[in-house]
């Protein structure tokens, strides 16, 4: 099971444990109905529409509505916490939250329990907590943009409101660089995926690949399209891909579907992830092994 | 056997900073009376500006804890990392032009708007749940008529997309509105 955990924008949600479907802009989960946009419900659509594109099992959401002030956050967190042995997912990804370093260690420690350790993604403010806690290298995979990975680097900073100037101001050409401090000083997980204009796939410290086309520089403000890369990131891992593999297979379809959406900074997500079954269709036997499908799973 | 219920943990790598005992046991009140987690604590020697007592929070709640505290009356000298090393809030933000739109970047946060128009078209980036929240609010609003995300925001992401959105006004109300 693929377990999708993290904040979503609807003040009276409650703590809701489910699988999601897709229905029209929203996500339905347990008769709650979740609009798709930036955020956790950006990223478990793009989970959703390729778990369905390789007729793999629709990811479990683990969702509370949280606006800021951190009660569905800690909500979340702690289910997770008294749960996540007994969930025991194959594949466990963490999204938005108040960022709560002692909730993430608990959450560390009750992962140790599983009968077999899942594979642990983090991405948004749940990466900041790893970070902050000093638990980065507890995870699998992150998935940093640029600022984020400066972030990553700065050993002192608890939040990216918080890095220092020069790294802020730092190229993102020079992101090998900052690549190898957050290695050094053991903030980044064993894989990380740095969004950005030029994507870098890394591996302990070792830059496996760099993705620069198609360049559609509008992405970058769209709000999501991280998001989305997450969840492909999340459902090609869980189909069976290699971590690095599936990084790179993502980061890919996600700049394939800003194209071929014609992205502009006016686009919304959803239009970009509208494009994802034809980016699989027209190019993921390319990209990868996965090249058709059967009833039952994605074959290699 | 007895059962001891263990006390949950809290590491929230940030500290309020008061001028005396009471204004920090006062902020604790307050602050606990709206479900924000926190604790009294002794401040380092480096950070002390007045008594000694400080309040460690969340440093992410930062913006949400400052703004509630002003509500209440409730006076303090400034709010801090608690790592010595720390580096004080970004000020410096990014623009990127994209023709008829433009980005402001300030630390993790973008805030695209269209140039002719002053509409805020995208805002990216961020990790924090009040981000989705602020993002469905400010879409499709002019810059001059959308809410603050620092008084609709409770987490240090927000407060980076307010710095984002002030510049964003700036240029704007300096460009092509006039």
């Amino acid at each position: 099971m693929m377990l999708i955990v993290g904040t979503v924008p609807l003040k009276d949600l409650p703590l809701t444990i489910g699988k999601a479907e897709a229905e029209g802009d929203y996500l339905v989960v347990n008769g709650h109905r979740i609009p798709c946009t930036q955020g956790t419900s950006a990223m478990i659509t793009a989970a959703l529409v390729t778990t369905e594109y390789l007729k793999l099992a629709a990811p479990q959401i683990l969702v509370a509505g949280d606006t800021g002030q951190g009660k569905g956050s800690r909500e979340m967190y702690e289910y997770l916490i008294q749960n996540v042995a007994s969930l025991s997912p194959q594949v466990l990804a963490l999204h938005y939250c108040l960022p709560d370093m002692a909730l993430t260690r608990r959450l560390c420690e009750a992962v140790k329990k599983c009968s077999k350790r899942p594979l642990m993604i983090a991405d948004a403010a749940s990466m900041y907590a790893a970070k902050a806690a000093g638990l980065a290298t507890e995870f699998d995979i992150f998935t940093p943009d640029a600022t984020e990975m400066a972030f990553l680097a700065d050993p002192d900073a608890t939040h990216p409101a918080y890095i220092a100037r020069h790294l802020f101001d730092t190229d993102v050409t020079q992101a090998p660089k900052l690549v190898a401090v957050a290695y050094q000083k053991k903030n980044a997980a064993r894989l990380l995926l740095v969004k950005g204009a030029t994507d870098y796939v890394v591996r302990n410290g070792e830059i496996l690949a760099t993705i620069s086309e198609p360049n559609v520089p509008a992405l970058e403000p769209i709000g999501g399209t991280g998001d989305t890369i997450t969840g492909m990131l999340s459902a090609f891992v869980y189909s069976g891909m290699e971590p690095h593999e599936a990084a790179i297979v993502a980061a890919r379809a996600n700049r394939m579907a800003g194209k071929l959406a014609k992205a502009t900074p006016a686009t919304r997500v959803r239009q970009i992830i509208n494009q994802f079954p034809a980016v699989f269709k027209q190019y993921l036997c390319q990209w990868s092994e996965v090249c058709f499908v059967e009833s039952g799973n994605a074959k290699n | 056997m007895p059962f001891f219920r263990k006390k949950p943990s809290f590491e929230g790598g940030g500290l309020v900073l008061f001028m005396d005992v009471h204004d920090a046991m006062a902020a604790e009140k307050v602050l606990k009376g709206a479900d924000y987690a926190v604790k009294l604590v002794a401040p380092p020697p480096e950070l002390r500006k007045g008594c000694d007592l400080a309040l460690e929070i969340n440093l992410v709640e930062q913006p949400g804890i400052e703004r509630l505290l002003k509500e209440k009356e409730t006076g303090y000298v400034s709010v801090l990392p608690m790592k010595p090393g720390t580096s004080g809030i970004l000020e410096i933000v990014k623009i990127t032009d994209f023709g008829d739109w433009l980005m402001v970047k300030a630390a993790n946060m973008k805030l695209s708007f269209e140039k002719k128009s002053g509409v805020i078209v995208n805002t990216s980036g961020g990790g924090c749940p009040d981000i989705p929240y602020l993002h469905a609010e400010m879409i499709g609003k002019k810059l001059s008529e959308a809410p603050r995300p620092r008084d609709l925001g409770f987490t240090l992401c927000a407060l980076m997309l307010d710095r984002a959105l002030e510049e964003s006004l700036t240029l704007w109300q300096g460009g092509s509105k006039t």
